[in-house]
């Protein structure tokens, strides 16, 4: 198979073909002669049957989808597997592959590791030395040249690092590696980014190599996070993607310490743009839980960015000179800064009142702002430190108090120019009233906030005025001085409270406004340098703590990471310092992969007059035919089954043909499914036998299930004797009886149970009707054992000979009369008796003196009762227990015995309607009897007790 | 496969003449069947349990004036010395039970599973019937063939009238049938109930009694057929291919039970009794019961 891009795993299967003209002349055949039938109730057939005749020959289109099918199948057992592989280099020298395995390779690295292998297969067809280099390993990594099965064993073990790739190096050694081999091909697997210091690389790559085979990915889907800012009302997170017409969203996650997303953003970019940003406005408690920001769906190390310390809460240093006095805390000066700033705010506090020591300390500890209550006049040495930090980017609060309106202006460390001394306000000697803040102007930082109507100030210090006064000033009075006032010194901002920081002066501190005020201050500031967690200071480098795998997720550090060294300044991403966390517990430091200013270009293919081949990456895609094959097949049948429906005429039957129509539809469904499993199974498939569950189970649940049914209602029983003939008299007359037990008692029994006195369990029935039968062989011992356990333990059984028509004359003598005597000599029987005429059985429902069965005259025998009393005065005699046995000759189930009409079957001898109305009456007594026992005979005292009681 | 059912005619003319002929060969086997199964049946047949005329006594009763004195018991009234009594008999009135076989080309149907053909079995039924109901004394008929008529050899009067009939239409003319009569049905019933129901219905008009025997054969039951079958109607000729029979039997069952239910009804409504005799089974379970529904019309009522 040359010319098709096919191979078989089964070849042999493809002989199947030839059954093709087989099966053809198969369905062309006509259908099979009907066998004929004389039938006449073909009218009644008619209306079932629709004109349903088979036509001569199955439509032609019919036999071709069949064909198919079979086609189909067959081809589909032969595993076809289609292999659309090409060679993608010429030449026979040597071969240098350059994979490109930074992180934007990550993605769809396997689809690299697959274009390498047909590389690497191409050259091991001709046995050239293959060199094999990854531009993001280890520079001292083994790049060969090797044969090519150890090429395949190094290219499975490579794989994407999370760092950026570093092509003049490795292509430097590729280079060097290739110059000694004999016309060497170079391939570059490139992953489409450009990089620094590309096009000196690929000139020195290309100088010794003879052909150049070109692989660049066709676009870049990747996204790349460059820098995420906590504002002061939302996260932000900027993005960057390769230049695309295209518009394009993403969703921006960000994940807390265990890795759950806690806030989602999406962010847009809109047709051609390359960088978006997005915000995530959630509350900033929410925010300083963010441990990592992740761009979702994209699995390479640039979407991920994980953050510090640094991008979360501010750390604040606090300076006061008059902190001495713990026993008064809320005239402490920085108590009510300290509440205001500590819920979203690290506060860094010194224990030195010495302000030489004490501002070196908070500085070392790198600090977003600095508030100083109070505070006059600095050390030299201190204040050249603290100038230098705000110029570098520091934000310094300072609150007025005695001591600074008595302090030297300061130009360095003060917005404006203060008037020495301060200003009284609506003393006990003064004119003016406390003055209130009338507004934020729009320009500073407090813009937005309302003014606070309950704060008043008593005492301030002044602004000397000047040009920009207005400038700079962020909160004034209702006189128009102000109250807070601001400037920026280099990087750094200055802002100054006229007002102390205790509720002296003003009650600003202890209004809501206050907190308000200094957590703007607060997100104006950044944090100045990270800090080092086991002392940055001294330039120790920080260990690996979490890591950025190659596919964007967290993971333990690699062997290959080293620790992080800060002492020649900002440390680059390298295969040795993986992006991901730095430090330990107390502590990390992120170590970012893209720098903010970080941009996707695509690379350029290098100009070289070298012939070029250019190829694009694509797997080896051994596509297996065999599941389409076999899905299309199953879709033929599919319709198959539909085509014959709809030449049947099935959908246009009555609904009432809907059940057959399912019936067979399951069954075409069930055998699709069969083959299908067949199909698909790799192997022989073993079906299990799920059908035949243990036969011991299922005995027992039949007979669970039996019990239930058997007791869940009252039910009439009679023996199974085996003559057919005596068993089904018994079951229409039991029949019978329940019929009429329904119709004229409370008492609705079910349908009758025969009972095998061998096997069945009889303690389910109150009475068991046993016609005796000479024919029926002779029950075992055990079943006699049964049945006398049975009538102990309450039962009752009811023999009937039926044989009193032939007995008359010589009664005992009956074959039937010979077994019953047979079967009583195994039992326990008690002395019988005829039924007394005062017997609770003559009363049990109706009043009866005899008991006639389709005969009369045999009594009926029952147990005698012979301790029971009788006595003139009562009805009935008195006595316990029911009795555990009845014989009759009368055949009470030849009396009973009706069809489903209610019409009886047998004549009654002599035939007398009222003598089967008596049977009957009989078999309703006997029943009553044998359900209530001797509540009749107690019955019969009620007027006795009725009249003791008075009524 | 071996056919399931077929006709017992002999494939050949459809001269009425020469079914007629076959049908007075067969008559005299039926009649030696018929009686054979009328002997199993004890005879069950009382009197009117009324005073009438009849042989049987009944009672003694005070004569009132104005009687005919010649019935005067003088045995019994001489026991007395105050009272003259007459000696009443009982009302033993002879009663016409028409009997009808079904004659029709269906009736000949017989299958593996069954014994006799359907014509065979309704036959015996009938001349069965006949034969117990002259030995009771009642009269019989055969619509459209003879008048009632009482004897004591009624099987064989009737059996000869129809082996010297010609032509038997398909329907019995039953507009002479009158008031009190009973009426032996015997037919497959295969036609829609509707239909049975019109042409039955001048007996239900009338105020005669009938009793139908559904004749039925296993197969037309069971519908044992399968695969490709083409089922050809011995009435009509008319044919019928069935792609796979088995997918329709239950439907065509539940049609069948069903056509057989509604007729049922139909006859416990009225009054009538309606028995099923299948060929595969015995003759006299039908005659049995036939003949207890005539006998004891009051139970039928009693103990549904």
């Amino acid at each position: 198979m040359s010319w098709l891009p096919l191979s078989f795993g089964v070849p042999a299967v493809l002989w199947g073909l030839l059954a093709l003209p087989v099966i053809w002349w198969l369905l062309r055949l006509t259908p099979p002669r009907p066998q004929m039938e004389l039938f006449p109730p073909l009218r009644i057939l008619q209306r079932v049957l629709k004109k349903e005749e088979t036509p001569y020959q199955s439509p032609w289109w019919l036999t071709l989808l069949r064909l198919l099918m079979a086609a189909l199948i067959v081809l589909a057992l032969a595993e076809p597997i289609f292999n659309p592989r090409d060679r993608v280099a010429s030449g026979d020298g040597a071969m240098a592959i350059v994979i490109d395995n930074g992180w934007a390779s990550a993605p769809d690295w396997e689809l690299r590791v697959a274009t390498a292998e047909r590389l690497i297969e191409d050259a091991a067809a001709t046995g050239s030395p293959v060199v094999l280099a990854m531009t993001a390993d280890l520079p001292n990594a083994d790049i060969g040249p090797f044969d090519a099965d150890t090429a395949h064993d190094r290219l499975a073990a490579a794989e994407p690092h999370p760092v950026s790739v570093d092509r003049p190096a490795i292509f430097a050694r590729v280079a060097a590696a290739i110059e000694p081999l004999p016309n060497p091909a170079v391939a570059v697997l490139s992953d489409g980014l450009e990089a620094e210091g590309d096009a000196a690389a690929f000139q020195r790559l290309l100088a010794p190599a003879s052909s150049l085979v070109w692989i660049a990915p066709d676009d870049l889907p990747i996204l790349g996070t460059v820098s995420v800012e906590n504002r002061p009302d939302e996260f932000a997170v900027t993005a960057v993607r390769a230049a695309d017409p295209m518009p394009r969203q993403a969703n921006i996650v960000a994940l807390d310490e265990q890795g759950r997303g806690i806030a989602e953003t999406v962010l847009s970019f809109g047709p051609g743009e390359t960088r978006a940003s997005a915000a995530m406005a959630v509350p900033f408690e929410l925010r300083n839980d963010f441990s990592a920001i992740i761009i979702d769906g994209e699995e390479q190390a640039a979407a991920v960015r994980v953050l510090d310390e640094n991008s979360r809460r501010r750390r604040i240093g606090l300076i006061s000179q008059a902190e001495a006095d713990q026993a008064q805390p809320l005239l402490s000066p920085l108590y009510y800064i300290r509440n205001a700033l500590s819920p979203f705010a690290d506060l860094v506090e010194t224990q030195s009142a010495d302000l030489a020591r004490a501002v070196p300390q908070i500085l070392q500890q790198k600090p977003a702002m600095i508030v100083m209550a109070d505070v006059g006049t600095l050390p030299d040495e201190a204040h050249q430190a603290l100038v230098d930090w705000v110029e570098g980017g520091g934000t310094l609060v300072r609150f007025a108090g005695s001591r600074l309106a008595a302090a030297e202006h300061d130009e360095d460390l003060l917005p404006v120019r203060l008037r020495t001394g301060e200003r009284s306000l609506g003393g006990t000697l003064s004119w003016t009233e406390p003055q209130p803040i009338v507004g934020f102007p729009d320009t500073g930082p407090f813009s937005g906030l309302p003014a606070p109507s309950e704060v008043t100030v008593t005492r301030q210090v002044l602004a000397e005025p000047s040009s920009d006064i207005v400038e700079r000033t962020w909160a004034s009075l209702a006189d128009g001085t102000p109250l807070v006032t601001g400037d920026r010194r280099g990087e750094g901002t200055l802002a100054l409270f006229h007002v102390t920081p205790e509720a002296t002066w003003s009650n600003l501190p202890i209004s809501g406004t206050f907190v308000e005020m200094l957590r703007r201050i607060v997100q104006l500031s950044r944090n100045q340098g990270a800090i080092a967690a086991s002392g940055g200071e001294n330039g120790q480098p920080l260990p690996p703590y979490r890591m950025i795998s190659a596919d964007g997720g967290l993971v333990p550090p690699t062997p290959e990471a080293r620790p992080l060294d800060f002492s020649a300044g900002e440390p680059s991403v390298t295969i040795e310092n993986p992006p991901g966390l730095y430090g330990g517990e107390e502590g990390v430091v992120a170590h970012n992969l893209l720098p903010r200013d970080a941009t996707f270009n695509p690379i350029a293919r290098p100009q070289t007059p070298l012939p070029i081949t250019e190829a694009s990456y694509a797997a080896d895609e051994q596509v297996d035919l065999k599941g389409p094959l076999v899905t299309a097949a199953l879709i033929l049948l599919a319709l198959d089954t539909l085509a014959v429906f709809w030449m049947g005429g099935l959908f246009s039957r009555r609904a009432a043909m809907r059940p057959r129509a399912a019936s067979t539809a399951a069954a075409g469904a069930i055998a699709a499914m069969a083959l299908s499993i067949l199909m698909l199974s790799p192997g022989p498939a073993l079906a299990q036998d799920q059908d035949a569950p243990p036969p011991a189970t299922q005995q027992q649940e039949v007979s669970d299930a039996e019990a239930i049914d058997a007791i869940s209602r009252t039910r009439l029983a009679y023996v199974v004797t085996g003559n057919s003939s005596v068993d089904s008299v018994s079951r229409s007359g039991l029949a019978g009886l329940t019929r009429f037990l329904t119709s004229k008692t409370a008492l609705e029994p079910a349908e009758p149970a025969g009972v095998d006195i061998e096997t069945d369990e009889l303690s389910f029935y109150p009475l068991i009707y046993w016609p005796v039968d000479a024919g029926a062989p002779m029950p075992s011992d055990a079943a006699i054992a049964r049945v006398d356990a049975y009538m102990q333990a309450g039962g009752t059984v009811l023999f009937d000979t039926r044989d009193q028509y032939s007995t008359s004359l010589d009664a005992g003598s009956s074959p039937a009369n010979r077994r019953l005597r047979d079967i009583l000599d195994d039992l326990n029987v008690p002395p019988l008796e005829p039924v007394p005429e005062d017997h609770v059985l003559t009363k049990a429902f109706f009043i009866l003196n005899e008991f006639p069965g389709r005969y009369a005259g045999s009594p009926l025998w029952v147990e005698a009762s012979l301790n029971a009393e009788s006595r003139q005065d009562r009805p009935v005699r008195v006595g316990d227990g029911v009795t555990p046995i009845m014989i009759t000759g009368n055949d009470f189930a030849g009396a009973w015995a009706t069809d489903s009409d209610g019409a009886p079957l047998f004549p009654t001898v002599p035939s007398d309607p009222l003598q089967r109305t008596y049977a009957f009456r009989a078999g309703v007594n006997i029943m009553m009897y044998m359900l209530t026992g001797n509540y009749k005979s107690d019955q019969v005292h009620v007027p006795v007790l009725l009249e003791r009681l008075g009524q | 496969m071996a056919r399931i059912g077929a006709a017992t005619e002999t494939v050949g003319t459809r001269d009425a003449l020469a079914r007629a002929r076959l049908r007075a060969s067969l008559v005299p086997d039926l009649l030696v069947e018929a009686r054979r199964v009328v002997n199993t049946v004890i005879s069950g047949w009382h009197g009117r349990r009324r005073r009438g005329i009849g042989e049987n006594f009944w009672q003694f009763r005070p004569y009132v004036e104005g009687e005919a004195v010649s019935r005067i018991d003088w045995r019994r009234s001489a026991r007395d010395d105050n009272q003259t009594y007459i000696r009443d008999r009982e009302w033993e009135a002879a009663h016409t039970v028409w009997l009808w076989a079904d004659p029709s080309p269906s009736m000949l149907y017989k299958s593996v599973g069954a014994s006799v053909s359907k014509e065979s079995r309704a036959l015996v039924l009938v001349l069965a019937l006949a034969e117990l109901l002259s030995r009771g004394g009642e009269r019989i008929a055969w619509p459209g063939l003879t008048d009632p008529f009482g004897a004591r050899n009624g099987a064989e009067r009737l059996s000869s009238h129809l082996a010297h009939a010609t032509a038997l239409p398909e329907r019995p003319d039953l507009r002479a049938v009158r008031r009190f009569s009973d009426v032996v049905i015997a037919s497959d019933f295969l036609d829609p109930p509707e239909e049975t129901m019109a042409w039955l219905d001048v007996l239900a008009r009338h105020g005669a009694r009938a009793h139908l025997i559904e004749v039925a054969d296993p197969a037309e039951e069971t519908f044992p057929y399968s695969g490709r079958t083409e089922f050809r109607d011995p009435e009509t000729g008319e044919r019928l291919t069935a792609g796979r029979a088995e997918t329709v039997a239950e439907d065509y069952r539940s049609l069948y039970l069903a056509r057989r239910a509604e007729l049922q009804a139909w006859c416990r409504r009225l009054g009538w009794s309606y028995t099923v005799n299948h060929t595969d089974r015995l003759a006299s379970e039908a005659l049995v019961r036939v003949h207890l529904s005539m006998g004891e019309p009051s139970l039928i009522g009693m103990h549904a």
